[in-house]
């Protein structure tokens, strides 16, 4: 765990600077709607493209408009500046518009060898299933192209159940997390999934049994409330670990950095790429899909109920229209269910904010009584 | 037996020490390079000038942004947010008041309190200097008057001249331009601080009103921002029987009092 510590939030981590020196090849992606099973299969490494709140977006901003997410244009600073130059290309999707932007932008300058745009529905219909098992067809081939080999409906299968023992690891995680008293901190499990989200299923899988181990009979007891977080797409453990400096505990999320991107994966085609879609398009707790909020709450209300938490806090980045909007009934739908509600609008990657943040988490947890 | 609140804000810091009476003393300053600092200067202040004698302070809370700092430096023993003391400290002066508007000088809050001053509900602006007395402090400089020269000065508009941005450093061209055109410095102080009323309200919209209101933190002392509000928010503002820029440190000496067992 603690070399888990220094090493989360490195970009090109030790993991991955010694897959690229064995000549592994390397596959960047953003969204939690991209099935990393069909990466895997042909022998490449899943990189969840990250900028753990890099402050910096000169680069973005001349691509982008300043009224884009910094999460975004922070990425794409990062992609820009050569950060990211270990990639081999990019699997683009339409999460949002922002995501497209830097995506596109990224690779206008950039220009990579490999570069994919999977077209993920915003409904979730028959119809739309059969339409992104079409498009996990033609990304299958385009990474199959790509990486020089074939991919087989085995080693499709194959990576599907490694994810599957992956995500049964990181359910095992999160009840120790939602235990009372928890045997680890939101901070840890958010460095957890971010060293994961660079690393290959399968060697993630091993990774996870050493934590699990490590953790079993951790406990963690300073903490004055047990709360909930949900919103954007951030990888900002500084932010996590800010939140819980005030004495909150993180003993629950609804991140698409967290249990959106693993909770429920289940499906029930026999064809692995329908299961895929299934799997994916099934499940994406995201406000860019529509007519599908009545699922998204019910989510959000059966983990903070599963947690037990005494109250949520809803964090959006500055300009992110999609959760910014759904934060409105999200608010109210919580406080409805005797669930307290803290809004927290930051600027992604600002440390400018810490006091601020600090300041309304605290406030809040005064407001609860802890 | 006295207990002191210790608020250290980004532009003033203040100290407050009560007794089972009320408020004993209190003072006001300029914040120092940094919160340590300004915390020791303003209980010197409160040491020298009113002769309190802080050994027999029995229980210190620090508030505002340098709280955490002021009580690792052990001159305070336990520190609370500004939200919540804001919310104390209004209720002990207008203990009627449901709703407290704090414009400090880099932010600004609506705190919804129960009786008690419990913390109901609050909202705070967001990362930027609009809607806070920073905003006003810019305008002023240049319009080349003082703060308090902003709210008095404004009394004398035969207009209203309207700042149609949302950012302080648009709205600072806008001032300019005006002055360049020729306007009173009275009509352009008026339009500035209505549209620092106008930030304010959309706020106070956020958390809800409820009666009654009261308003802290040094642009409350703006007359003209005061009136801009009650009329936007159809409402009156109590005013207390004591400077509107102590609540803070008054509701941390409240808490102190709460904390320290009496």
């Amino acid at each position: 765990m603690r070399t888990m510590q220094s090493q989360s939030t490195d970009l090109y981590s030790e993991y991955v600077r010694d897959w690229k020196e064995k000549g592994g090849k390397v596959l960047g992606y953003a969204c939690v709607a991209t099935p990393v099973e069909i990466i895997e299969a042909a022998g490449v490494l899943p990189y969840r493209i990250k900028a753990f709140g890099h402050p910096d977006t000169e680069l973005g901003d001349a691509y982008l408009a300043r009224f884009n997410c910094r999460f975004c244009r922070s990425c794409l600073q990062l992609g820009l500046e050569g950060s990211y130059d270990f990639l081999d290309g990019l699997v683009e999707t339409n999460g949002c518009d922002h995501l497209r932007g830097m995506f596109e932008n990224w690779q206008h300058v950039k220009k990579y060898d490999f570069f994919h745009y999977l077209k993920v529905p915003h409904f979730l219909r028959e119809d739309s299933l059969e339409y992104f098992t079409d498009e996990l067809a033609l990304m299958r081939d385009a990474v199959a192209g790509f990486a020089g080999t074939e991919i087989s409906d085995d080693a499709l299968r194959e990576a599907i159940d490694t994810y599957d023992e992956v995500n049964a690891k990181l359910k095992r995680l999160y009840a120790l997390r939602e235990q009372t008293p928890p045997a680890v901190s939101g901070t840890e499990v958010m460095q957890v999934l971010c060293t994961g989200s660079s690393m290959l299923g399968r060697d993630f899988s091993d990774l996870l049994d050493e934590v699990l181990e490590e953790k079993a009979k951790a406990r963690v007891t300073d903490y004055k409330a047990r709360l909930m977080i949900m919103g954007s797409a951030t990888d900002e453990v500084d932010l996590i670990a800010d939140i819980e400096s005030t004495g909150a505990l993180i003993a629950a999320d609804a991140l698409c950095f967290g249990s959106r991107s693993f909770w429920t994966r289940g499906g029930e085609s026999g064809d692995p790429l329908a299961l895929l879609a299934e799997r994916y398009l099934g499940h994406l707790f995201c406000p860019r899909m529509f007519n599908d909020y009545e699922r998204r709450i019910e989510y959000v209300l059966d983990t903070a109920r599963r947690a037990g938490v005494d109250g949520a806090i809803i964090t959006y980045n500055k300009f992110c229209d999609l959760h910014g909007v759904e934060s409105v009934s999200q608010r109210m739908d919580l406080e409805r269910a005797g669930i307290p509600v803290l809004v927290l609008e930051k600027d992604y990657g600002s440390k400018a904010d810490t006091g601020r943040v600090k300041t309304r988490v605290q406030a809040f947890l005064e407001r609860l009584g802890k | 037996m006295y207990y002191a609140g210790i608020d250290v804000g980004s532009l003033t810091a203040q100290a407050v020490v009560i007794n089972s009476k009320g408020i004993h003393a209190f003072k006001s300053m300029g914040v120092k390079p940094n919160p340590v600092q300004s915390a020791k200067a303003v209980v010197d202040m409160l040491i020298s000038e009113e002769r309190v004698s802080w050994n027999d302070v029995r229980f210190c809370v620090s508030t505002g942004y340098g709280r955490e700092q002021v009580q690792v430096e052990g001159l305070s023993q336990d520190n609370m947010s500004e939200i919540s003391c804001h919310g104390m400290g209004a209720a002990f002066l207008v203990p009627e008041a449901r709703t407290v508007i704090d414009i400090g000088g880099q932010d600004a809050k609506v705190i919804r309190i129960g009786p008690g001053g419990e913390l109901i509900d609050f909202v705070m602006n967001d990362k930027c200097a609009a809607g806070t007395g920073r905003f006003l402090e810019v305008q002023a400089r240049t319009l080349g008057l003082s703060l308090d020269e902003l709210g008095t000065v404004s009394q004398g508009a035969e207009r209203v001249l309207e700042l149609s941005s949302r950012c302080s450093i648009f709205c600072e061209t806008e001032v300019l331009h005006y002055l360049q055109r020729g306007h009173s410095k009275a009509d352009i102080a008026a339009g500035v601080n209505r549209a620092m009323a106008e930030r304010v309200a959309a706020l106070v919209r956020r958390v809800g009103l409820e009666k009654e209101v009261t308003m802290s933190g040094g642009v409350a002392k703006n007359a003209a921002v005061r009136a801009e509000l009650e009329r936007m928010l159809n409402v009156r503002l109590i005013k207390y029987n004591a400077d509107s820029q102590i609540v803070g440190a008054l509701g941390a000496a409240l808490m102190a009092r709460r904390m320290g067992g009496s």
